[in-house]
């Protein structure tokens, strides 16, 4: 079995028919992941022997009757900024390059619960900072569609995982559109929960009060099944819902008659996008329509300011949660340092990148004695007026649709010397964690050989709702269903 | 110079405490609060700020905090936000402090603070700023004798341990009172049972504020901040030096530096730690790991019925119920074993004074000399009012009860029955007594007839004598008594 893995609920089916056990799928999802997906530079680590070992349980299981969960048997792949006991964590990161985390994050430990079979750690930016997956010290990922253009990020490994037909489903984390914009890049769906419904113990914290665990898979119902095991509640973390795992699979029956899909007007003015990403968001409008639902104009007023709350409070938190990295308990030290402080800026230094050292610097600024109230303040104000915008917009409708990047895909290495250019492209991803809302990212054709992704949010913990709606219109498309070119 | 108001300036101090928090588990881990493990034993993946921890707030900590706040008539707060301090430190591992910055858990208190005054006492009021929660940090260790070279070590036991700051405004006048004050703290803090505080464990820590000003100015003069104060009688003498040395520099013509001072037993001074020329940036934020703290009114209501009777109201019970002077009514209250002890054994008894006498007189000492509280004791009330019920009864004496006094308190017991194994009985005896003053009488001639010759000073020490042979046992009205009466002329017997 050489070419791509199927979807989830193929292989699911397979595997449940007896035509295929978990065994052979991990042994091919593991030689495409080092055939391809190093090509790709999908992954940072395969846990080669653990997966084959796991699956020969899970066959195990399945004969004896006993299946824990849709994904049992079934080969995930994680982003690398999720710890698991005995395993390294690097976060792309020379500053946590030989980490061995002695505990698991609860995503981690759900996953183990329902029988998945994680085969290996995917490659990102650098602790999620970045829209390309360029910033990392294992290299660039790049896009299975053209090898020359970004997958995204900061999740792209996982996105390429899964659009490479290296696994059916992978885990990221998006903070302001890193699942959303690398499945966008990628021609897969990408899913961010609302803010609270995943467990963020054990997630490497870039931004805490906006990153969120999602999942990335090739349809709405897929990502569905991701979602109900790796969500519920979670006593280690104070900000996790107290809502249970939501049932999101029996609700993607539901047609798209009665429901009203918002198009928010600052959203679709000139310039905004890209033509061709202009048409076939148009396109997909219109075959929502042609489903059933009904198209309302929205208003999000205060949008123009989201890019730049985001980027106040994303580099205010980060520049916070990245102080543990000193080198004093572990993680990069450098070698003979002078004193305490030749010890910090040194082992900083080293041990960071240029994009996260951009963003500690910038959040250090802006949490600043007498910058706190003009940045930081001023942006939690902006927040408040964001939420308030959507919590006006979902009273009248059930969905909003948006394109999920404003371009396609760009080159790598185009946006290394221009850093504001790239921030500018999160312009329709960041109000989702600003608002702390589901979104989801779905593949609505292809321009120019690349994916383009049509991006649907919702009310807080209406991913059921969400959800239907994306599964609803791949009932009417076939967009989901391509599949980049195999590389010769 | 000690305690003396300086004559040109006004004295203005202002505290700040560091009370550890009485809790099983750390502020935002599950690592256990322990005292006295191996560095590092006690510490969790959220105490080593390992990636991916996040921090769950302790309920039992901020139910302390509030019956803290209340028992100190504070304002508590229905919404209060826990904020990061950012700043880089080895003992520090998140290199951020969880505390609270803009809005504290409570406002706006204040305590009744007895002040020694000549050989009076006069209540002083002062009022508290803010109280609010916050973890501790961990510790370094610098020592080349412990660490083996001249590397830092550190010890994470303490990392994330709750702390209570409680800060008072700038209300204490003198040296005196801020050690005043501080007692009354310790004192609340120990009858609600939010804290041990300890000095002697660093689970009651104390930095001062000072400053001074001319009598009558409305102005604060500039203030330096004393750290890391660690008992009494250190705070007292370090306040001291600090009002000394910024006097000198005022009295010379110089302005006084905002600076963090730290005080030096050996010589008696104070000295600068660090000049604090710009305002320390700590890049406060409400910390987004965490949700907004919100107490529902009930839960404080309830907190307020719950609080046991402190010690203020208590001592002036006392006086009205058991008829105690004010002075030993104090001592009885100031901690809250004690008093629960001196209660239960007053109405065992019957006559509150003597309990107090027997207790400020001889249990006291027993427990001083063996370093615990009452409640570490062996000792019930109601064995301790037995035991001077035997007293008054005649049944044992005053010297024997003395003596079984640390027995009790070691180990326990029915006096009654200690009493007869040990044959403590009082002898009444007057054929024993009379015999042993006769044998005094006949050993000790010259002191008789120095006696006889007026020196009647005398009559002591052979009462003593008379004491010691009968081993104690003498009824002493009875032995004097019959002593004096043969000594003054009445020939045999």
């Amino acid at each position: 079995m050489s070419g791509p893995l199927g979807t989830l609920s193929e292989l699911r089916d397979a595997l449940d028919a007896g035509e295929l056990t978990s065994s052979a799928l991990v042994a091919a999802s593991l030689e495409r992941a080092a055939t391809l997906g190093a090509s790709l530079g999908a992954f940072i680590r395969l846990r080669e022997p653990e997966a084959r070992a796991e699956a020969e349980a899970a066959d195990a299981r399945r004969r004896a009757g006993r299946v824990l969960s849709p994904l049992d048997g079934i080969p995930i792949a994680i982003k690398d900024n999720l710890v698991r006991a005995g395993e390294v964590t690097t976060c792309a990161s020379r500053i946590l390059e030989d980490f061995v985390s002695p505990y698991s994050a609860g995503v981690v430990e759900r996953l183990d619960a329902a029988g998945a079979i994680v085969v290996g750690r995917t490659n990102m930016d650098e602790f999620a900072m970045g829209s390309s997956s360029e910033h990392s010290i294992f290299g660039a990922v790049r896009n299975p569609w053209d090898s020359t253009r970004t997958p995204g990020g900061s999740s792209g490994g996982s996105a390429v995982a899964v659009a490479a037909g290296i696994v059916p489903v992978s885990i990221g984390s998006d903070t302001g559109g890193s699942i959303r914009q690398p499945a966008s890049f990628c021609g897969v769906v990408g899913l961010k929960p609302t803010y609270g419904r995943v467990s963020r113990w054990g997630l490497v914290a870039y931004a805490s009060s906006l990153d969120q665990i999602g999942a990335f898979g090739r349809s709405a119902a897929d990502v569905a099944t991701v979602l109900e095991v790796i969500a519920g509640h979670d006593p280690r973390d104070s900000t996790s819902l107290p809502e249970p795992s939501p049932p999101c699979v029996e609700a993607l029956e539901a047609d798209l008659s009665g429901r009203v899909v918002g198009l928010p007007r600052e959203y679709f003015v000139e310039d905004g996008m890209a033509p061709e990403v202009r048409t076939a968001v148009r396109a997909a409008v219109a075959e929502l329509e042609a489903a059933g639902a009904k198209i309302l104009e929205v208003s999000l007023p205060h949008s123009e300011f989201a890019v730049a709350a985001y980027y106040l409070i994303a580099t205010a938190e980060a520049s916070s949660n990245l102080a543990r990295y000193d080198g004093v308990r572990y993680g990069h030290r450098a070698s003979g340092v002078s004193d305490l402080s030749d010890l910090y800026d040194r082992s900083r230094s080293e041990g960071f990148g240029d994009e996260v050292k951009r963003r500690i610097v910038l959040g250090t600024y802006v949490l600043s004695a007498g910058y706190y109230d003009a940045y930081y303040r001023k942006a939690q104000q902006v927040r408040t007026l964001l939420r308030r915008d959507f919590d006006r917009a979902f009273s009248s409708c059930d969905v909003i649709a948006t394109p999920t990047a404003p371009e396609l895909p760009f080159r790598l290495g185009e946006r290394a010397a221009d850093p504001l250019r790239m921030y500018l492209g999160d312009v329709y991803t960041v109000s989702a964690n600003l608002a702390g809302l589901p979104g989801v990212s779905i593949p609505c054709g292809l321009a120019d050989g690349v994916p383009v992704g049509l991006q649907l949010l919702a009310a807080p913990l209406e991913e059921a709702k969400l959800l239907g709606v994306a599964a609803a219109y791949q009932r009417q498309s076939d967009h989901h269903r391509a599949r980049p070119p195999e590389e010769a | 110079m000690s305690g003396v108001p300086h004559p040109d300036y006004e004295v203005v101090i202002g505290l700040e405490v560091h009370a550890q928090l009485r809790t099983r588990s750390k502020l935002f881990s599950p690592a256990p609060v322990s005292y006295g493990l191996p560095p590092n034993h006690s510490v969790h993946p959220v105490c080593l700020a390992l990636p991916g921890v996040l921090p769950v707030l302790n309920r039992r900590a901020v139910e302390l905090a509030i019956r803290a706040a209340v028992a100190t008539h504070c304002t508590v707060h229905p919404h209060s936000v826990f904020a990061r301090k950012n700043y880089f430190y080895p003992d520090l591992p998140k290199g951020y402090q969880i505390s609270q910055y803009e809005e504290p858990i409570a406002t706006g208190g204040w305590l009744d603070v007895p002040v020694p005054d000549g050989d009076a006492t006069r209540i002083s009021r002062v009022r508290l700023h803010r109280i609010h929660m916050e973890e501790d940090a961990g510790k370094s260790i610098h020592d080349p004798a412990v660490v083996g070279s001249d590397a830092t070590h550190v010890d994470l036991n303490r990392a994330g341990v709750p702390l209570l700051e409680i800060v008072t405004e700038p209300d204490l006048r003198s040296p005196v009172e801020a050690v005043a004050y501080l007692r009354t703290l310790r004192s609340v803090l120990r009858y609600v049972e939010v804290s041990d505080a300890d000095m002697e464990r660093g689970n009651f820590r104390c930095d001062a504020n000072i400053s001074l000003r001319l009598h009558g100015a409305e102005e604060l003069g500039t203030r330096t901040e004393l750290k890391n104060l660690n008992s009494f009688r250190s705070i007292e003498a370090a306040i001291e030096a600090e009002i000394e040395r910024q006097a000198d520099v005022l009295d010379s013509g110089g302005r006084v530096q905002q600076a963090t001072m730290a005080y030096d037993p050996a010589t008696g001074r104070t000295r600068v730690l660090r000049l604090k020329e710009n305002a320390d940036d700590y890049r406060y934020f409400p910390d987004p790991d965490l949700v907004p703290l919100v107490i529902p009114s009930d839960a404080i209501e309830g907190v307020r019925a719950s609080l046991p009777e402190l010690a203020e109201a208590r001592c002036e019970r006392f006086q009205v119920e058991f008829g105690l002077g004010e002075g030993d009514a104090r001592i009885l209250t100031e901690s809250r074993p004690l008093a629960d002890f001196f209660e239960a054994a007053a109405r065992e008894h019957g006559a509150g004074q003597s309990v107090a006498n027997w207790i400020l007189r001889d249990l006291l000492r027993a427990l001083k000399e063996r370093e615990i509280e009452v409640d570490g004791s062996e000792l019930s009330p109601r064995a301790f009012a037995r035991l001077i019920g035997l007293v008054d009864e005649g049944v044992t004496t005053v010297k024997a009860a003395r003596e079984l006094v640390p027995h009790l308190v070691e180990s326990g017991g029915d006096p009654e029955v200690l009493i007869r194994e040990r044959g403590l009985e009082a002898v009444s005896d007057t054929d024993l007594i009379g015999r042993a003053v006769e044998e005094v009488i006949a050993e000790h001639p010259a002191d008789v007839e120095s006696y006889r010759g007026g020196e009647k000073k005398i009559l002591n020490f052979l009462m003593g004598r008379v004491m010691q042979r009968t081993g104690g046992k003498a009824d002493p009205g009875a032995t004097r008594a019959l002593l004096a009466r043969r000594l003054d002329g009445e020939e045999g017997v």
